[in-house]
């Protein structure tokens, strides 16, 4: 299983005051911590217009990451997609991937903030289907000489992808959804799917969707991968861990998940700041791992159990991660 | 005089020719070249379709050159060339600028796309309704033309409590390190020239015109800019040319010896009030860095 880890410096937190430049310093030097400490890639996310300066050009950051590292890859979670004309994604992608040489992972998620689609100027409603017919347009731009493309949201003649990318094609993923449909529109695609952070449980029903739904279309096992964010919050006792959490919600997570309707309810309703007893926070909550190290080592087992080839964690206790956990799976 | 570098970006093999550009461009910074230009292209195998993302890596390699694109109007949505840019520059700390090329978009496009961008790094809540740029999207036609900003009717909502309904004013961030990067305008036609001119951007020439073109465009936006009452302190021309070290000058070479090559550019810079020139590097282009750096820049400065 690789190990995946998540950026600093991509936005002024408001509990840790910065200057954004030092952050973004920060992110730079962060990823050659991360690459000397064993991990297999540095993300980047993507947000825009949002009261907290957040990274809204992925592919850029890491190419400030590519510039300080030799061999981690560099993987956007979630770059979204629908925000971009698919071909201008491949080029961006291109780009970073000579420079790089050959170290980019397409992380690419559908976006739900509404502000987003109206300030980029791009329909939210078949985000959805863009995202696959795009990822559609990303593998033929970057595995063919010349492709072209007609398709329901995009229309491409003869075009050949300048630079051509050192991967062919560039590896992508479909990030995000917790819900079983999500799972399974990924599954009939083939696409490789990078689950939101969930309990084991969902995760474990969603995996079991997804692939049964890539068989059923009739897509090869080693095509239907599985990669998994997952927030881990490590303490020398239960209440340690979840303070950490804790502080990860109140620095972060109560605006950014709760407040612009990342959370979404069984009938595909987007949820604006819901109370803490609302069953789609409290699923969050859950989602968020609170343990010991051995208990934390006993859970992520049960994902590489599950067939998971890839987890991504966040910049929280990366070290610890690094010199216990890392060499349990390698 | 600043001098800066371009490069022609011709090869079979981008993996190849790219590390080779990203040489130069450190060996460029380390002796004191001004800036570092890198263009967007798509029409040879190793075009760059990207300068955001490549400039942004040189912003980790690179410690004090300018960092400036080139971006085709065509091509760019001018919300994410926005928010690309500030990225740079937050990464190489004030150093990024940007011109805008035509590449056969209306004048008008090119114009609205700078007001626009200018406008991004420069105000925090606002929208923008343009003939070519709606921002956010469901600005209505009765909007003011060009940006305009909210009246403040009610007490602050943090924008985590907006809920679902797109607002009608957004703030395009980050913001640039700088307070405002140098924004420049290819100078393709005579109406970009005069709009150039009179609004106080800066114009920039190509290798790919002939330098008594150039020269005589250059001219013409400096004298429009005189009777418009602009300052020349304001705003900075920019002329790309290929240099021949101990070699020939042709209609977009300038060459020589040292000394001959430096008359050359002094007499075509002069006449066009440029403060900044550049070396395309590449196809006639020849002579290494350091003596350029050593033999050639002293006699432009003094």
């Amino acid at each position: 299983m690789e190990f995946w880890t998540g950026a600093i410096g991509i936005t002024k937190m408001r509990m840790i005051p910065s200057a954004l430049a030092n952050g973004y310093d920060l992110f730079a030097q962060d990823a050659a911590s991360a690459e000397e400490m064993g991990f297999d890639a540095y993300g980047a996310p993507e947000h825009h217009f949002t009261y907290d300066a957040f990274l809204p050009f992925p592919l850029g950051a890491l190419a400030a990451a590519a510039a300080n590292t030799t061999k981690i890859r560099l993987v956007t979670g979630a770059m979204l997609q629908p925000l971009y004309d698919p071909l201008e994604a491949a080029e961006h992608a291109a780009t970073l991937d000579v420079l790089s040489g050959g170290r980019v992972i397409l992380g690419l998620g559908m976006g739900y903030r509404p502000l987003e689609f109206d300030g980029i100027g791009t329909e939210k409603r078949t985000r959805g289907a863009r995202l696959r017919e795009a990822m559609e347009v990303i593998r033929a731009a970057t595995a063919q000489e010349t492709f072209t493309h007609h398709g329901a949201h995009y229309h491409y003649d003869n075009v050949t992808l300048r630079p051509a990318p050192v991967q062919r094609p560039i590896e992508m993923w479909l990030c995000g959804g917790t819900t079983e449909a999500a799972a399974r529109r990924a599954g009939k695609a083939g696409l490789p799917y990078w689950l939101a952070n969930s309990p084991y449980e969902r995760a474990e029903v969603m995996v079991k969707a997804y692939r049964e739904a890539g068989r059923e279309a009739g897509w090869p096992d080693e095509q239907l991968r599985v990669a998994a964010f997952k927030d881990v919050f490590i303490g020398d006792t239960m209440g340690e861990a979840e303070f950490l959490r804790k502080m990860m919600i109140d620095t972060f997570y109560a605006e950014h998940i709760l407040g612009y309707g990342y959370l979404v309810d069984d009938e595909g309703n987007h949820v604006y700041n819901p109370d803490e007893n609302h069953p789609m926070y409290r699923q969050f909550l859950d989602s968020l791992f609170c343990g010991t190290l051995d208990e934390t080592i006993r859970e992520l087992k049960r994902y590489e159990a599950l067939g998971v080839d890839a987890m991504f964690f966040p910049s929280i206790q990366r070290e610890l991660i690094s010199t216990r956990i890392i060499p349990e799976f390698k | 005089m600043k001098v800066g570098l371009s490069w022609d970006l011709a090869g079979d093999d981008a993996s190849v020719l790219w590390p080779v550009v990203n040489l130069e461009a450190e060996a460029g910074d380390n002796l004191g070249y001004d800036s570092l230009w890198i263009g967007e292209s798509r029409d040879r195998t190793c075009s760059c379709p990207s300068p955001a993302v490549w400039l942004t890596y040189l912003a980790r390699r690179t410690k004090s050159a300018q960092l400036r694109a080139i971006r085709l109007v065509t091509h760019a949505n001018p919300v994410r060339v926005a928010e690309e840019f500030a990225v740079l520059d937050g990464f190489c700390r004030g150093r990024a600028g940007i011109a805008f090329a035509a590449a056969g978009a209306a004048p008008g496009q090119v114009q609205e796309t700078i007001d626009f961008v200018s406008h991004a790094w420069a105000l925090d809540e606002f929208r923008y309704r343009g003939e070519h740029i709606r921002f956010p999207a469901h600005t209505p036609d009765d909007a003011p033309a060009g940006a305009s900003t909210p009246q403040r009717t009610a007490p602050c909502v943090p924008q985590w409590e907006w809920g679902p309904e797109p607002p009608d004013y957004l703030t395009v961030t980050p913001k640039p390190y700088a307070t405002h990067p140098p924004v420049h305008a290819e100078i393709t036609d005579d109406d970009i020239l005069e709009w150039a001119a009179v609004h106080g951007v800066s114009p920039l020439i190509t290798a790919a015109t002939p330098t008594a073109e150039a020269v005589e465009r250059l001219a013409r936006y400096r004298a429009t800019a005189d009777a418009h009452g602009r300052s020349r302190a304001e705003v900075e021309p920019v002329l790309e040319r290929r240099l021949a070290l101990d070699g020939p000058s042709d209609a977009h070479t300038l060459g020589g010896s040292p000394h001959e090559l430096a008359e050359a550019i002094r007499a075509a810079t002069s006449q066009a009030a440029v403060t900044h020139l550049v070396w395309r590097r590449g196809e006639g282009s020849n002579g290494d860095l350091f003596r350029f750096a050593s033999d050639v820049q002293p006699l432009l400065q003094t």
